[in-house]
């Protein structure tokens, strides 16, 4: 065995250890999933108003699975796809034909209902449900089927790179947009059903007009487990010698290839793992209270603000990603009723004071960006503009500001735990070299 | 018998023969250069050793073992590292984590222990650091292991690529240019360094270098490209009387001028 291998083996910490810390933050996602569905689900009995904001927590959570898994493409292998919602879209409709098919097929009407974990609204009903199973199965075959085309698309990201296989992405989103668009209509009830081979169910998904009568499994349960669940994937990849490995491409393809990373391999498993979770948030996009499933709702546009997430975010930054994921997908509905934003820009400002590294010039963006917020809020609200119409507007503008002030995203390729003062919180990542006193060649630096 | 033996090898851009009938035996341990005018084809023979271009023609063993038609990866993992002409390092990431990517090829980690943290992965990720620690205080860049690649002295980057190579644990290491901008100082450290990698790791060294002073101090062997051509192969000395290198290099005199210099 050679010194490498008796090493690791030397340095592997006991089975038990191992096992425990390696399932640890998938309890921690389970049990805070748990414990957030469950009072929200108590507040909303006692008030229905709750919902409003269970719903935009749903919302955040589905972003935050979208933007983590771009990242694993746009941020940790560098290239550029901008045709994620196209797996997302995939993932919808399996996971939509999934459950409407599935529940006519497999279930009896009388014993097929929604447990607890899948209602989001407090309704009647049992603790665990056939639905809840079907749902979670609904998800996989999503997640599934997305991966699948994740690896065709993967392919041609071998040949092409930036500008052309950005054009690809695109193209595909595009592709699976058209496909779906010229389906034919949902069947209404299991006679229809009936009369239709079972490997057709599939083309019957409503075309343009949209997948109808799909129902609102998707809760704070799902979603947050979910959305965790990813979290945890990307951090683990990106802190593994797999993740590194993918990154060094982003830094230097031929350097990369060159001390013997699998540049091809790689660049495909990206895009698969990828493509994986966009199914899945594609699937519990499908399945929330109040949405019509359409194709063109998951269309370019939507990969855009997709990539607008990872971009804002920083590129390869998970944490980054999730802090622009949950601001993008708030902002419309705080544009909805704008209030006034001096709290955010002082507190913005007390934010930069501590962390940044230039504190005078981030401290005068903070104020600067402020009162223009404040003077455009005041014009708007004067002039009775409804500034929620001019969404796309506001976030073009954030995008031109953001590659102005920090052209690498909110935080790069770093964590929220690695800038300023956090970092000297952190036990160092570095080991103590064995032997490392024995003499150097000279030529080092005095 | 000797470590790499290059037969032959021939590639052409277009109508352009970029290097010709390339051939070259190294021993192990050897320290050889590789010296010619610019544009002569000598980073194009290093890039026909590493696989980023294939051969038209021509065979490359290592140990026995035929490279021609390898992958770069595979070309790595057989046992070839190199530096490149204009540093290519892993600007964003940390001095450590560039020497720990190079490490990454003797990793046997799969998706589901690195999402996983398998005890095996565990194991390996100290290991690795480990290794890489080691490494980077043979080179002095210890101290630095957290910092920015990007941010090093331009001396230390050139330093930390060697590093990085090395820590794919190559029997032969392709050097491009590695004195390329340095000062005297830092160029006199570098040969004492490359002289103690040989032993040390126990590697054989191919030299690019446009300093003759570091060329001829340093290899035992020199082969001369020029237009794609090996036009002189030998000892230093023998190579600095060439008169087919000096025409290479300054220009061979005018018909009238003929024994007068």
């Amino acid at each position: 065995m050679d010194p490498f291998r008796r090493r690791t083996l030397e340095l592997s910490p006991s089975r038990l250890v191992a096992a425990a810390r390696s399932v640890l933050p998938f309890i921690a996602v389970l049990g805070v999933a748990l414990g957030v569905h469950a009072l929200l689900y108590r507040w909303q009995i006692d008030d229905g108003g709750v919902f409003f904001y269970s719903k935009i927590l749903m919302d955040i959570g589905i972003s935050i699975i979208l933007a983590v898994s771009l990242t694993m493409v746009n941020g940790f292998t560098g290239q550029f796809s901008i045709g994620h919602a196209g797996f997302m879209a995939v993932g919808a409709y399996t996971g939509g034909v999934v459950t409407y098919y599935g529940a006519m097929k497999l279930f009896d009407p009388a014993n097929f209902a929604a447990g607890y974990l899948s209602r989001s609204l407090p309704m009647d009903g049992p603790l665990f449900g056939a639905a809840d199973g079907l749902f979670l199965a609904a998800c996989l075959a999503a997640g599934l089927l997305a991966a699948g085309l994740g690896y065709l698309v993967g392919l041609p990201s071998l040949r092409l790179r930036g500008d052309y296989l950005a054009i690809v992405t695109l193209g595909f989103g595009e592709i699976v947009r058209v496909i779906i668009e010229r389906s034919r209509n949902v069947l209404p009830d299991a006679e229809a059903a009936a009369k239709v081979p079972a490997a057709a169910l599939p083309l019957h998904v409503g075309g343009a007009s949209g997948f109808t009568g799909l129902q609102p499994f998707t809760s704070p349960f799902w979603v947050i487990l979910l959305a965790g669940l990813t979290v945890v994937f990307a951090w683990r990849l990106k802190y593994s010698s797999l993740g590194r490995a993918m990154i060094s491409i982003r830094e230097d393809e031929i350097a990369s290839q060159s001390m013997g990373v699998h540049v091809t391999r790689l660049k495909v498993m990206a895009f698969v793992v990828a493509a994986f979770f966009a199914g899945v948030a594609g699937c519990l996009y499908a399945h929330q209270t109040g949405i019509q499933l359409t194709p063109k709702d998951l269309a370019f546009q939507k990969s855009f603000d997709i990539v607008i997430m990872v971009v804002l975010g920083g590129m390869g930054s998970i944490s980054g990603a999730v802090l622009a994921a949950a601001f993008v997908t708030a902002l419309p509905e705080w544009l909805r009723e704008p209030t006034s934003v001096w709290m955010y820009g002082l507190i913005a400002l007390c934010v930069v004071a501590v962390f940044a590294d230039r504190r005078l010039r981030a401290a005068l963006w903070v104020v600067g960006l402020t009162a223009g917020a404040e003077l455009l809020l005041t014009v708007a609200r004067r002039a009775g503009i409804e500034l929620s119409q001019y969404r796309m507007i506001i976030y073009a503008l954030m995008l031109i500001l953001v590659m102005i002030i920090r052209p690498q995203g909110l935080l790069g390729l770093n964590e929220v735990w690695e800038i300023g003062p956090f970092r000297r919180l952190r036990r160092t990542p570095v080991a103590p070299a064995r032997g490392a006193a024995a003499p150097a060649g000279p030529g080092g630096s005095p | 018998m000797s470590l790499l033996t290059v037969e032959g090898v021939s590639i052409s851009f277009g109508g352009l023969k970029a290097v010709q009938d390339f051939r070259l035996s190294l021993e192990p341990n050897s320290l050889c250069g590789l010296i010619g005018p610019n544009g002569a084809g000598k980073t194009t023979a290093f890039n026909l050793l590493t696989g980023v271009y294939r051969p038209d023609r021509g065979r490359i063993t290592l140990g026995g073992r035929n490279l021609a038609g390898l992958r770069p990866h595979q070309i790595t993992a057989a046992g070839v590292a190199r530096t490149f002409q204009n540093i290519r390092l892993f600007p964003d990431l940390s001095v450590l984590d560039n020497v720990k990517i190079a490490g990454h090829l003797r990793s046997d980690a799969g998706l589901f222990g690195s999402i996983f943290r398998a005890r095996r992965q565990r194991g390996e990720e100290r290991a690795m650091t480990e290794r890489a620690m080691e490494l980077l205080a043979i080179f002095n860049l210890d101290g630095r292991a957290g910092e920015q690649a990007r941010s090093l002295p331009y001396g230390d980057q050139r330093r930390l690529e060697i590093a990085r190579a090395l820590a794919t644990e190559p029997r032969l290491l392709l050097l491009d240019e590695p004195a390329a901008g340095m000062n005297p100082q830092e160029k006199k450290g570098l040969r004492e360094l490359i002289r103690g990698l040989i032993r040390r790791f126990d590697v054989a060294v191919l030299l690019i270098e446009h300093d003759m002073g570091v060329v001829m101090d340093l290899c035992q062997r020199i082969t001369v490209l020029d237009h794609g051509v090996i036009i002189a192969e030998g000892p230093p000395a023998a190579i600095q009387k060439d008169p087919k290198v000096i025409a290479a290099y300054l220009g061979k005199p005018a018909e009238g001028e003929k024994g007068e210099g």
